[in-house]
């Protein structure tokens, strides 16, 4: 039986293999594996781009109190980028589902249309998410534009959703009774957290103090893309991004004050594909 | 002749769109193969989210040959008096690199002229197929194009194609792709497999586990989901999208029966269905109003059904626990004490809360409960309640179930019937296609609904424009018409809008609103087939009551291309023509001078009861009928009489005449603005 950490060794091994960079999860709250800068600004520019990495996922709303079998405010994704993406990328992909254990002829899998989009981000693609006897188990995107910017070349996001395929994996219908590793479940690593973090969001966290935040972080964001400091601005556009989320979950916003606050965000991720593009690609500078 | 088949393959459509996009490529590659002169026998359709394919009967090996004939000089300018070419024939000639034998003699009207002969061999059917191929393909409608690597986009990336014209391979060149004779099987059940003739791709593909016929598809799809209605005493909860949905997302589809557990099954019907038929899974199916214990689902291929079916299981016992879980929180209270929290969700800034729209929709009711004659008591009740389901944890969840839960919730609170319908239905119409409200209260609070989020946005400025609407003001007033028009709802929507605006903060003028929503209602006309002039006949000027707008339109389109209203046109548009600018109140018949004047009066007066009484009962097709007979006394009136005559008084007696005359038709609508052939 396949370990939690097995299957995170077993994606790694298969894409490395591919040519992907390993790289390391960002340190800074994000609701998704595309808000790392490893692909927010590896899929812009001409530059080919092979990356791969786990990516811990805050969705605040997506928060259970550790109750639900398979619902949390993080969980862990794996992240591909392949840039441009080869003819067979379809067949590749399934290749690395058989390589972490699925036995693909014993099961269902269905490639069902969802195109992908993050407003907040201003990136839209076209793609599917994998069904695996029904359940959702990796996003699979065309990007199309990133920050605004449409993309030449294209590349597409792979997105597994580690809980689910190790669900598959070692037979268990909730993720708190995984194996993370033989001595370690993935409920003693996560149930507590799980529980106190949607009490924080749901109940506690203060309207008022991350609405002030959400403000110092665009206005700092602001001040660094006027600077062409894009990494910096691009950090505070991520917890402008984390901040929206908060609030969203705190049931805070309404219909259309969240679409202002998502145009608020979309803005700085806007500024920050077109400085980078701008002062760091054009001038060549190392990435 | 041989059979011709083209099959393109993709990766995975979208399984609701994957039929439009093979009817839109048969559509596009026979009428190619028409337009090429290329004869053909009868065309079979074949498609899955994987692949699309036509195959032809009977194909022609070339296109037909054309004789082009192409005018040059008159024969009296082209030859001389000996019958020799004159310079300009020659000249001609030269033009086409043609020689004299190829001139002959025809006659246009009663001159003749001179004529070349072109005989354009037709080409081999090959040659053309390697240009209508792509071409077929690349103009097919995607409802979004996207990029992947290289030239071309569409909707998914295009894999492979096969071109088989009888037995011989056609290279076809698409999207960096070369036609070949290698079709894909199942994507794990089947190998690719090699084609020889055009006729075997249904029989071939069946052996690499591809059910390319549609039709057989849904064969198996219906025998499934008829067994499991015998065996289960129950009936599939089946909507359109449901079916296009299944019928698209497999090659080889296998059933497969779950079960939903016991403690599932006390939750409301819309719940579980909803659950079920999210993104297109499963099937779910009712007894007498109930949810039944069973649910089916189609797998791709043959997979082991005991794993899938566990698998299935799981799925929808996950969705439904959430589910079950935000029922019993949301029941701990009523919706009524949850009204007040809809202070603490911000609508939009100048807009101020939630709360804040409720009560603006509670005015807005408060006029429409007068203006249509509902009880105010009750509308009030439901506009009071109809956002707090906001505020549950179900309709966070499941977003297309607001309103519905808010119904469910009411009635559960004890609320009336009546209210709790009303609650259930003021979310609709949501798109396009959604259906309407059913009951008076229903309507009356989807009407209050979407006028506020017209009349909010617009009237702190948020004015939609271009691609930019950030607050779906122009998908609610699209939903503002088509509630006045489908629900047949007489009333004044400009006065109704200047009532309610003082409850609105902001500057824009009421004007502004009122002026959106005539454009709405404008391309509400269009899409509901009304040509572009009847429109601007009938939109000529503002109006609030929308509904007689397009009863009017709908009279006037029911004529259009008739000879009788084009010549009404023609007749009106005189009217219109000497009046515009030269409007005058009032006349006496006294000063008629001609014998014209008085036949136009006496059929104007006769005719005007006609049609003022029929358009009081919005009967605008018999008010058209009435004015068609004065077509004659109106041309009759200007080819004997001159309006713009010397004497003053005779003249703007004339004046004021046709103005009153004027006016009598641009009660049904401005006829001057149809356009007319001639």
């Amino acid at each position: 039986m396949k370990t939690f950490q097995d299957l995170i060794l077993a994606l790694h091994d298969f894409w490395r293999r591919q040519g992907c960079a390993i790289v390391e999860p960002y340190d800074l709250e994000k609701g998704a594996g595309t808000f790392n800068p490893a692909t927010f600004f590896g899929v812009l520019g001409p530059r080919p781009w092979r990356v791969a990495y786990v990516e811990p996922s805050r969705r605040p709303a997506d928060g259970r109190y550790g109750e639900n079998p398979i619902r949390f405010g993080l969980h862990h994704q794996y992240q591909v980028i392949l840039k441009p993406p080869p003819s067979d990328i379809q067949d590749l992909y399934l290749r690395s589902l058989e390589a972490v254990g699925i036995e693909l002829r014993r099961h269902d899998v269905k490639f069902a249309h969802d195109d992908w989009e993050s407003p907040t981000l201003g990136a839209w693609g076209v793609g599917w998410q994998i069904w695996l006897d029904g359940m959702e188990i990796t996003q699979f995107t065309y990007f199309q534009q990133m920050g605004g910017v449409d993309l030449d070349p294209v590349s597409v996001e792979l997105t597994y959703g580690l809980e689910r395929i190790a669900l598959f994996l070692q037979e268990e219908d909730s993720a708190f009774d995984l194996r993370w590793t033989e001595w370690l479940t993935y409920g003693e690593m996560f149930r507590e957290r799980e529980r106190q973090f949607s009490i924080y969001h749901f109940e506690k966290a203060s309207v008022e103090r991350a609405r002030t935040m959400f403000e110092f972080h665009e206005a700092e964001a602001k001040e660094c893309l006027s600077q062409g400091l894009v990494f910096p601005a691009y950090d505070h556009t991520l917890r402008c991004s984390h901040l929206f989320n908060t609030l969203d979950a705190r049931g805070a916003l309404a219909t259309a004050e969240r679409e202002s606050y998502i145009a608020r965000v979309r803005a700085l991720a806007r500024g920050c594909a077109e400085v980078y593009l701008a002062e760091v690609v054009r001038a060549g500078a190392p990435r | 002749m041989p059979a011709l088949l083209v099959e393109i393959g993709v990766e995975d459509l979208p399984a609701e769109e994957a039929e439009h996009v093979a009817q839109a490529f048969r559509d596009n590659l026979l009428s190619g193969l028409a337009g090429a002169r290329v004869p053909h026998g009868k065309a079979h359709l074949f498609w899955t989210l994987r692949r699309f394919a036509l195959l032809v009967e009977d194909v022609g090996e070339r296109q037909e040959d054309v004789v082009e004939e192409i005018r040059g000089p008159a024969v009296a300018v082209g030859l001389d008096s000996q019958g020799n070419l004159t310079p300009a024939a020659l000249g001609f000639l030269r033009r086409y690199g043609a020689s004299p034998e190829k001139l002959v003699r025809r006659k246009v009207g009663d001159k003749e002229y001179l004529f070349l002969r072109v005989e354009k061999a037709g080409r081999p059917t090959e040659e053309v197929l390697r240009e209508i191929v792509p071409q077929a393909v690349r103009e097919i409608p995607c409802s979004k194009f996207m990029r992947w690597n290289g030239g071309m986009a569409f909707l998914r990336p295009l894999r492979w194609v096969v071109v088989l014209f009888g037995e011989k391979v056609v290279p076809v060149e698409l999207a960096g792709l070369i036609a070949g004779q290698e079709s894909a099987g199942h994507r794990f059940f089947g190998q690719s497999v090699r084609l020889f003739r055009p006729e075997e791709y249904v029989a071939k593909l069946k052996e690499v586990r591809v059910l390319a016929d549609p039709r057989e598809r849904a064969e198996v799809l219906r025998a499934a989901i008829r067994a499991v209605e015998e065996e289960h005493g129950a009936k599939a909860a089946l909507s359109e999208e449901l079916w296009t949905m299944i019928l698209g997302q497999t090659e080889w589809p296998k059933p497969v029966v779950g079960r939903i557990p016991q403690e599932f099954l006390s939750l409301p019907e819309p719940v579980v269905v909803a659950a079920l038929r999210e993104e297109g899974k499963f099937v779910p199916f009712t007894r007498q109003g109930r949810i039944a214990e069973v649910f089916l689902g189609f797998a791709e291929g043959d997979g082991e059904p005991e794993l899938i079916r566990r698998g299935y299981e799981r799925v929808v016992g996950i969705r439904l626990r959430d589910a079950l879980e935000f029922f019993r929180k949301d029941r701990e209270r009523t919706l009524e004490s949850r009204v007040p929290e809809l202070k603490g969700i911000i609508y939009e800034a100048r807009l101020g809360t939630v709360w804040d729209r409720v009560e603006r929709i509670r005015r807005i009711c408060q006029v429409l409960a007068e203006k249509l004659g509902l009880p105010r008591e009750l509308l009030d009740r439901a506009a009071f309640l109809c956002k707090a389901d906001l505020l549950t944890v179900m309709v966070r969840e499941f977003p297309e179930l607001e309103g519905v839960m808010g119904g469910i919730y009411a009635r559960l609170d004890g609320e009336s019937e009546e209210v709790a319908q009303a609650i259930a239905e003021h979310v609709r119409p949501r798109g396009k296609s959604d259906e309407l409200p059913q009951s008076p209260l229903g309507l009356a609070l989807s009407l209050a609904d979407k006028l506020d989020g017209v009349i909010g946005p617009i009237a702190v400025g948020e004015i939609p424009t271009g691609s930019r609407d950030p607050y779906g003001v122009r998908r609610r007033g699209s939903a503002v018409v088509r509630l006045i028009l489908e629900k047949g709802l007489r009333l004044n929507l400009f006065s109704l809008i200047a009532e309610v605006r003082s409850y609105y903060p902001g500057t824009t003028p009421v004007e502004e609103v009122q002026k959106f929503l005539w454009e709405r209602l404008r391309s509400a006309l269009e899409e509901r087939g009304i040509a572009y002039d009847v429109a601007e006949a009938v939109l000529f000027r503002m109006d609030g009551d929308f509904l007689g707008v397009w009863e009017r339109a709908q009279a006037l389109q029911a004529l259009v291309g008739k000879k009788e209203l084009q010549d009404l046109a023609l007749a009106f548009g005189r009217v219109r023509n000497i009046t515009r600018g030269h409007e005058v109140e009032g006349f006496t018949p006294d000063l008629f001078q001609e014998e014209a004047e008085h036949v136009l009066w006496r059929a104007y007066l006769s005719v005007k009861k006609e049609v003022e009484g029929a358009m009081a009962e919005h009967r605008p097709a018999e008010a058209l009928e009435a004015l068609l007979s004065l077509k004659d006394p109106i041309d009759r009136y200007f080819d004997e009489v001159l309006v713009m005559c010397e004497d003053r008084k005779i003249r703007e007696n004339r004046l004021g005449f046709l103005t009153e005359l004027s006016h009598l038709f641009l009660q049904v609508a401005d006829l001057s603005r149809l356009v007319v052939p001639g």
